[in-house]
């Protein structure tokens, strides 16, 4: 817990920058990607060519591997920190450990699922 | 030694502990907690665009299977209720974002405008990102 502690203000930059970054992006890609492309409502707009290209391109795969892994730590910080509110202090190890090694499993899975487009 | 000699003792804090009716019996705490309970669902969004773009990089096939399961009245709705969630985050970050905009720092002098015309200002400019994003998405940008 030491270190976690010691790390306290990168977790706060990463959890700024996330919620800053959530604002600025995701309930577009949210809509877009998740209900809109699906439904049809996109037409084109994401057709397989057109999408794998968008994303693959060298600014795709840097906006998409930024924004999903700054909004994961994101959320990881504020799931410790509302575990903490609901559990109590007794499980702050577990919070911690649990929030951001979900984050950091989820920030290689991004890597990976990104460098592979 | 007299009194004013003394050491002070250093003063001990009492163990944090909920305030009474926490979480839920209260409308600020209601929100508190729904507003962290934002990050859950944000984060499964995020999982839900990862596992698009995971069949994005296996070819059209994956790609269409994935929007196809995507479009399944159950997802659709889990997707809602995430992009509701989002939306209630964002709304909320850019409210409290007003007072920031209101703060003096030093020297600097405090906006001529009302507080809520400073709420609309952040919130205003997601949308307009929103928007630009969207018509690149639908292929009406790029």
């Amino acid at each position: 817990m030491k270190l976690i502690h010691k790390l306290e203000p990168l977790w706060w930059i990463l959890f700024g920058a996330g919620g800053f970054t959530a604002c600025f992006f995701l309930p577009a890609l949210l809509l877009g990607v998740l209900i809109l492309a699906p439904t049809g409502a996109l037409g084109d707009g994401l057709a397989y060519e057109r999408a794998h290209a968008l994303a693959s391109s060298f600014v795709g795969k840097a906006f998409l591997g930024a924004v999903l892994i700054l909004i994961l730590w994101h959320c990881a910080h504020h799931l410790r920190h509302l575990m903490l509110d609901l559990l109590g202090h007794s499980v702050a190890a577990f919070a911690a450990f649990a929030s951001y090694g979900l984050a950091l499993a989820g920030t290689v899975a991004t890597v990976a699922i990104v460098a592979a487009l | 030694m007299s009194a004013h000699a003394a050491v002070p003792q250093k003063t001990r804090t009492a163990p944090a502990r909920a305030p009474a009716g926490f979480p839920f019996s209260f409308y600020r705490y209601r929100n508190y907690v729904a507003f962290a309970a934002t990050s859950v669902f944000m984060a499964i969004g995020c999982v839900g665009l990862l596992e698009g773009l995971h069949a994005l990089g296996k070819g059209p096939e994956a790609w269409n299977a994935w929007l196809a399961e995507m479009a399944r009245p159950g997802a659709l709705a889990l997707s809602l209720v995430v992009l509701a969630f989002t939306l209630y985050f964002v709304f909320r970050f850019g409210w409290v974002g007003r007072k920031i905009g209101a703060g003096r720092v030093g020297p600097v002098p405090r906006p001529p405008l009302p507080l809520p015309v400073l709420g609309v200002a952040p919130v205003g400019g997601f949308v307009t990102l929103w928007l630009i994003l969207l018509a690149i998405l639908g292929g009406v940008l790029l």
